[in-house]
């Protein structure tokens, strides 16, 4: 008992206290329900067998009648769509940003920071003040496109089919570049100032040294920042629930969208594990490559 | 160019910029002032003929804001305090060692931290409904948030942790204190400042939190705001100056406090989510 006490005070039980709790609490409740979610996917789930344990087995089942509803392949699409324009929408305008703040004047570093203001905001808020300035009759976001003769007449963003998806890419680009150009402001921070002097010396022009050094020395800063955004974007739940609720007739639905409106809304907790599943496969492969662009980095 | 020149010209257009991506905010607030007509003009008015503050009064007695935003304290406080207190001793162990188990340990936060709550949500409400722990709706939302954020809280405040010079414990050890009281009176003070602004990140993102408030909360008088704001926003809606109004209420709270310890927050932020 006093050996206990004296380890727990001063040695290695007090180590395995401090991280044996935490991790018991994290498995708990974030490994036990990944698990458990893989088991629902395989049992038939209803209303009535939602309060027991044993359910019956029906094997890929669930998978299989998932794939097979009309608006899978199409939401997949969606989700791919949203993937791609949100990521790279955040990634450029991010890096465009984070170079133009890189010229450091007075004021530089506060002024860049303000805009992480757009990150930090509840996503229900940024979905809805976005819904506003997308609204199609109303919005101010027409009007601007109007007045810069982008457009002629008005889009209604929210429930055109062809646009509705693309209001919440727009939505989801504010929300994310500030974030992107803040991590990419200190990858730019990071590289020596005399690389370019060195250049400058042997007559490389600004676009040169932006190929041959700045990029090449952003690469894993890039590679982890890509992938940290396919994970918030994954992550992206709020907009989608503020701006379109995934229609028009699906036409702005994603899979973690589709996911949630399976279980909550349509009550058929086993596609909506089924999904998840399938999602929570794309989102561990993306974050393994992460972890490993950060700790390249750490490495340096 | 002389510099002084050039800075002031930079320095404008940075404003300039500024300006433009934070136009949102600024139309939310503008819209919450301006009358049911004014809304709807064609061209809009960018700033109200006759600003009606009356609004968030009326607004925030309409819709029952205060139980709103009180739920919302009430789910974040407790997810940050059970965050912090579990989160800043897993953050100590592995910033103090460097093995596989360290690895692995870090390896298995990381993973956790990319899962999307939109997707968790199924199990856990199934498994909440299992064991019960339903019937007490906000403990329930504390405990999914807790689980969802102290991977990247631990993530953040190791990062703080790596930078307390670990010679500083060990001269503690030898003048004679235990490791608790090391820890306790050397580390933990050294470390305040980041474990703080990582709380406070922590708890703006509670704030907000959504999925897991509108899965398992159905009594309206235990939601939080997000949940409230969504509710209000009806598909059909054209009250949106009061929608406007019931936003800048729940956000501005959240502005304040991030426009005054901003230079800490992006610091800390930048220092844990790349190493």
């Amino acid at each position: 008992m006093r050996r206990l006490y004296s380890s727990l005070v001063d040695g290695r039980g007090f180590d395995l206290c401090l991280i044996g709790i935490p991790l018991a609490f994290l498995i708990v409740l974030s490994g036990v329900p990944l698990i458990y979610n893989v088991v629902m996917s395989f049992q038939a789930v209803d209303m009535f067998s939602l309060g027991s344990f044993i359910r019956p087995w029906v094997g890929f089942e669930n998978y299989r009648q998932l794939i097979a509803q009309p608006e899978f392949w199409p939401i997949m699409g969606h989700t791919a769509t949203f993937l791609a324009a949100s990521i790279a929408g955040q990634f450029l305008l991010g890096f465009a940003l984070a170079l133009f703040f890189w010229t450091n004047f007075p004021g530089a570093s506060w002024l860049r920071g303000l805009f992480l203001v757009s990150w930090v905001m509840p996503g229900l808020v940024v979905g809805a003040v976005w819904n506003w300035l997308l609204s199609g009759d109303f919005g101010v976001f027409n009007f601007v496109l109007r007045e810069l003769h982008v457009i002629s007449g008005n889009v209604f963003w929210r429930s055109d089919p062809t646009f509705s998806l693309w209001s919440v890419i727009i939505a989801n680009i504010w929300l994310g570049a500030s974030f992107n150009m803040i991590l990419l402001s200190v990858g730019l921070s990071s590289i020596p100032g005399d690389l370019y002097e060195a250049a400058e010396l042997d007559g490389a022009g600004a676009l040169t040294r932006f190929w041959t050094i700045t990029l090449p020395m952003m690469r894993s800063t890039i590679g982890a920042l890509i992938s940290l955004g396919l994970i918030f974007t994954l992550q992206q739940f709020d907009l989608f629930a503020a701006i379109t609720a995934g229609g028009p007739s699906n036409s702005s639905n994603v899979a973690q969208y589709w996911a949630w409106d399976l279980s909550f809304k349509q009550y058929d907790f086993a596609k909506g594990a089924a999904i998840s599943v399938i999602m929570i496969v794309v989102v561990m492969l993306a974050s393994v490559y992460y972890v490993r662009s950060t700790r390249h980095e750490v490495r340096g | 160019m002389s510099e002084t020149y050039r800075n002031r010209l930079l320095l404008v257009i940075a404003l300039l910029l500024a300006a433009i991506y934070l136009f949102p905010l600024y139309w939310m607030y503008i819209t919450a002032l301006k009358t049911g007509s004014e809304m709807f003009a064609t061209p809009p008015s960018f700033w109200p003929d006759d600003p009606q503050w009356s609004i968030f009064p009326f607004v925030f007695q309409l819709k029952g804001m205060g139980r709103f935003l009180w739920n919302s304290v009430v789910i974040a406080s407790g997810s940050v305090a059970l965050i912090a207190v579990l989160g800043t001793g897993a953050a100590y162990v592995l910033a103090r060692y460097r093995n596989v188990w360290v690895d692995v340990g870090l390896f298995l936060v990381l993973m956790l931290q990319v899962l999307p709550a939109s997707l968790m949500i199924t199990p856990i409400f199934v498994l909440f409904t299992l064991t019960g722990i339903l019937d007490y709706p906000r403990t329930a939302v504390i405990l999914a948030i807790a689980a969802k954020s102290m991977p990247f809280f631990i993530v953040l405040v190791r990062a703080t942790f790596m930078s307390v010079p670990m010679e500083l414990e060990e001269a503690a050890l030898v003048d004679g204190n235990s490791r608790v009281g090391a820890f306790w009176s050397i580390v933990l003070p050294l470390a305040r400042n980041g474990i703080l602004v990582s709380a406070i990140l922590i708890f703006m993102q509670a704030f907000g939190e959504f999925v897991y408030s509108k899965s398992l909360i159905q009594e309206i008088e235990l939601q939080p705001s997000s949940v409230g704001l969504n509710a209000f926003m009806g598909p059909n809606t054209n009250e949106w100056n009061r929608i406007m109004a019931f936003a800048s209420i729940y956000v501005t709270p959240i502005l304040a406090t991030f426009v005054l310890l901003q230079r800490r927050i992006v610091s800390g932020l930048t220092s844990g989510a790349l190493k």
